[in-house]
């Protein structure tokens, strides 16, 4: 079959929806023209913990303009969560206003419905509330005696970790903590919702349709069937899109109450209080090895918080089960319950933090034993996942770290810290390790090809969606790639939950899943027309011909791609490697982050110009874990003090100097049939740890608590050891 | 309510709103040009930049009363077929990935350049600033503008 590879995968071709997204014509959530359409939004509770004992909307439904006000008294009965304390997962329902407990500062407590945007917002401030108000549980050290295990998988061991310590000539203890992030995309979270009839249709920014629709489904009551969700265009998740949250289920009440459509925008200032954070992780690593380097026991002790009804968290310990090749290894996760909502995914949760931990603790290990970190980490590597015991389906760590080494300049690294100067200025070097399993999921599609004088079109359908990753491109191109046709002739329909299904954009499964499943449909199309000719499979033939021959101008197919028996039986991850330069001013304690190289090895690269992207997208929030992100929570009330993009502070334009991306060419025909992993979240993992690695190179100064802030730097003392 | 005339991407239009609406609510909600974004609300993202009277502004903080007499531009006016330079370096970097805050970008960008046709990093870096990209495509940014600005120059 012949190929037209121009526009097949791995070119680097522009992004198909781009011009959409320069001219401002790309339609995200709220941005569709409905007839009829009203607006609603929520009230949030000004207290932590306790009852609503009054809420009186006689001033609010009195606004002109006003339709209803929403509370638990009024509010419709639904799927309430099943247990005192719920897991919190994709398809978890969201109901809201069906009692009058309040568990977090922030809770909606009552929902505004008016003709205008301005007029529900200002009705929301005219809806009394009195409380019966409780002491909440903020503080995590005041409720230490509360932590518990949250499930069988919180915990692992392997070997014996005391006796691994005292095999190790060197060892280290450290607690590293990370504070509350929130994904913050620039999209908020938007819907425009029409319950018609029983059934509902409606523009929300998901990231995950088939999920979604259960959730909302189960909400509501109603077959699932009868939920349509549609995105075209999402304007970041990061995470924060992965769940179904109240706002979504206020409109849909809303809409069935008033009987008209209804559009909901959260507010920048609900971002922080009603769709997920990141949370605060308490990390105590305990780390032994001999003196040749060899670890000897590894151990990852994560404490966290969660809500006092809903329970999430973020696996900081699975990057030490699985990263570097140790006899003991021993991990656990504990959760507190607190008075703060519900944490919830943010860009590679659980890696991005335990990477930090993880990373640093093999760094100031490495001081400790005078040795090169590379070399560490190179002699520690493993092509086994001890933790899971199966062989990786590849791993090219080494590699990583060996050419980013060689591109970065690693020999011109003084391993004494505070030796390399240039005025004020400290100079330091940092390295830090990438991993991010690389999953792949079941996903089907459908492909109707259309021949058209002798052009063949072909248009595919998948209930995929785009978050700014290039959904839209590498499909393009994977059709383009197995039909053998230019990618100006595939269109791309995604983002409605009536198209087939997919796991949809989330953990860095997309990309190979998406494109799998466009593959099969694709094979299976050109499968099924062969065979109504009894043409066998192995035959060259063009698709457009192939059509001729079967006397059809238009021909449908569907494929679904699932994960083969070799995948299950192998560790799949993306590997990587970063390293940064940093410039810390002596006296002040500022820094610059002035370059970074990174070197990925994520399989077969589908496009190289949206997956330098996605790394750079993953450095940059990564940076911002180190330089700025920090959500302050008030101690007293419980209350986050930074909720806006005024005291949030994520990077800007001014905070990221060069950073040069390298992508190992590898393709893992085990991790799928394309040899595709996910690259969305490994750019993430190891940037925190370069950073920090590169402020002690520079300094002699560990910093273990995220943000790295001028004054923390400022008020620390050396490491012992530093001259 | 009242009666305000406005000159946005050469046309005139009138729209009837309370005075204190800002011109990003008016741009939404009343006249259907939804290409600049609401990121925030109080000036600090930079999604809702348009072309006052040729410089960048945050339409989320500039009340319609203040409007009469001065054109506005928007993303949709920037050019006729969407080939400005600056739109066309940026596709060509694949600046955009969700796309959310690029309008604003390309308003703050193509404003720039209009008074600086050649920025130095530093220039490029302050005029940029205020235009938060959560995709993290600030590296591209930077290329873009320099390659819009050659081949301004050029
Ligand atoms: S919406 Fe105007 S600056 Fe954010
Ligand atoms: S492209 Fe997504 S916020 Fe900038």
């Amino acid at each position: 079959m012949k190929t037209i590879k121009a526009s097949g995968i791995g070119n680097p071709i522009d992004r198909i929806e781009g011009h959409l997204k320069v001219t401002g014509k790309a339609k995200y959530a709220s941005e569709f023209p409905v007839e009829n359409m009203v607006y609603a939004q929520g009230v949030n509770s000004t207290i932590a913990k306790g009852k609503i004992t009054s809420i009186d909307t006689s001033e609010a439904e009195k606004l002109d303009g006003v339709l209803a006000v929403i509370t638990y008294k009024n509010a419709e009965k639904l799927k309430n969560y099943p247990k005192d304390m719920t897991n919190f997962s994709l398809t978890t329902v969201a109901p809201v206003f069906q009692d009058r407990q309040v568990h977090y500062y922030g809770q909606y407590i009552a929902c505004v419905i008016a003709e205008t945007f301005e007029q529900a917002q200002y009705a929301c401030r005219l809806v009394k509330v009195t409380y019966e108000e409780e002491s909440p549980d903020i503080h995590l050290d005041k409720n230490r005696g509360k932590a518990y295990k949250p499930g069988d998988s919180a915990d692992f061991s392997r070997g014996d970790m005391d006796a691994g310590m005292r095999e190790a000539d060197v060892t280290l203890e450290q607690t590293y903590t990370t504070p509350i992030e929130h994904q913050q995309p620039m999209e908020l979270h938007a819907a425009i919702v029409n319950w018609n009839d029983g059934k509902v249709k409606m523009y929300a920014n998901q990231q995950i349709l088939n999920q979604a629709t259960t959730s909302i489904s189960e909400t509501f009551g109603i077959p699932k069937e009868d939920v349509q969700i549609i995105t075209p265009y999402i304007g970041g998740g990061f995470g924060s899109k992965l769940n179904v949250y109240k706002h979504i289920t206020m409109a849909t009440m809303a809409s069935k109450m008033i009987g008209r459509p209804v559009q909901i925008t959260v507010t920048r200032h609900q971002m922080f209080t009603n769709t997920g954070m990141r949370q605060f992780d308490e990390q105590e690593m305990r780390l032994g090895a001999i003196k040749d380097g060899s670890l000897t026991a590894l151990a990852h002790h994560t404490t966290s918080h969660t809500a006092k009804n809903l329970q999430y968290f973020e696996a900081c310990g699975n990057v030490s089960k699985m990263l570097y090749k140790t006899p003991n290894n021993a991990v656990t996760h504990r959760l507190i319950p607190l008075n703060i909502q519900c944490p919830s995914s943010m860009r590679a949760p659980g890696e991005a933090t335990g990477s930090f931990a993880l990373e640093s603790a093999i760094d100031e290990l490495a001081w400790k034993l005078k040795m090169d970190p590379i070399d560490f980490r190179i002699k520690n590597d493993t092509q086994v996942d001890m933790g899971a015991d199966k062989p990786f389906s590849s791993r090219l760590l080494v590699e990583c770290l060996r050419i980013g080494a060689d591109k970065f300049g690693w020999e011109n690294r003084k391993m004494q810290p505070g030796t390399n100067k240039k005025g004020n200025w400290l100079i330091g070097y940092g390295v830090s390790a990438a991993s991010r399993r690389a999953p792949y999921m079941k996903t089907s599609a459908k492909i109707v090809l259309e021949l058209n004088e002798a052009a063949l079109n072909a248009n595919i359908k998948m209930d995929a969606t785009d978050i700014g990753t290039g959904t839209y491109t590498i499909v393009a191109q994977t059709v383009s790639e197995y039909l053998g046709i230019p990618v100006e002739n595939v269109k791309v329909e995604i983002g409605d939950s009536e198209f087939p299904v997919t796991p949809g954009s989330g953990g860095s499964w997309g990309a190979a899943s998406y494109c799998n499943g466009a593959r099969k449909a694709c094979e299976n199309a050109i499968a099924e027309l062969k065979k109504k000719q009894n043409i066998t499979e192995s035959e060259e033939i063009e698709v457009a011909e192939l059509l001729q021959q079967n006397n059809l101008t238009t021909f449908e197919a569907e494929g679904t791609a699932e994960p083969s028996e070799e995948y299950k039986k192998h560790s799949v991850f993306s590997f990587g490697a970063n390293f940064t330069e940093v410039w810390v001013d002596k006296d002040t304690g500022m820094y610059r982050i002035k370059r970074m190289v990174n070197v990925g090895s994520a399989g077969k690269i589908l496009n190289p110009k949206t997956a330098y992207g996605q790394i750079i997208g993953g450095l940059t929030m990564g940076a911002g874990m180190v330089i700025a992100e920090r959500t302050q929570v008030e101690p007293n009330y419980g209350n986050f003090i930074t909720r806006t993009l005024a005291d949030y502070h994520v990077p800007v334009n001014l905070d990221l100097a060069n950073i040069d991306v390298v992508f190992l060419p590898e393709e893992d025909k085990i991790a799928n049939e394309m040899g595709v992993k996910g690259i969305g979240e490994l750019g993430i993992t190891s940037v925190a740890a370069s950073i920090a690695n590169a402020i002690f190179n520079a300094t002699g100064k560990r910093m273990r608590d995220l943000p790295i802030t001028p004054e923390k730097l400022i008020e620390a003392g050396l490491e012992p050891g530093v001259a | 309510m009242a009666k305000f005339n406005l000159n946005i991407n050469g046309e005139d239009k009138t729209v009837d709103v309370d005075p204190s609406t800002p011109l990003l609510w008016v741009l939404r909600d009343h006249l259907n040009l939804v290409g600049t974004k609401y990121g925030c609300g109080i000036a600090q993202c930079g999604a809702c930049t348009v072309h006052f009277n040729g410089s960048a502004v945050r339409s989320c903080q500039l009340p319609v009363s203040s409007l009469e007499g001065s054109k506005i531009r928007t993303i949709e006016g920037l050019s006729e077929n969407g080939d400005h330079p600056v739109q066309q370096a940026w596709l060509e970097i694949d600046v955009p990935q969700c796309g959310y805050c690029q309008a604003g970008q390309i308003m703050s960008a193509s404003a720039l350049l209009e008074s600086n046709p050649n920025p130095s990093d530093e220039e490029i870096e302050n005029a940029m600033n205020g235009n938060i990209c959560r995709c993290g495509t600030y590296s591209r940014i930077k290329a873009a503008i320099k390659a819009a600005s050659k081949s301004q120059i050029a």
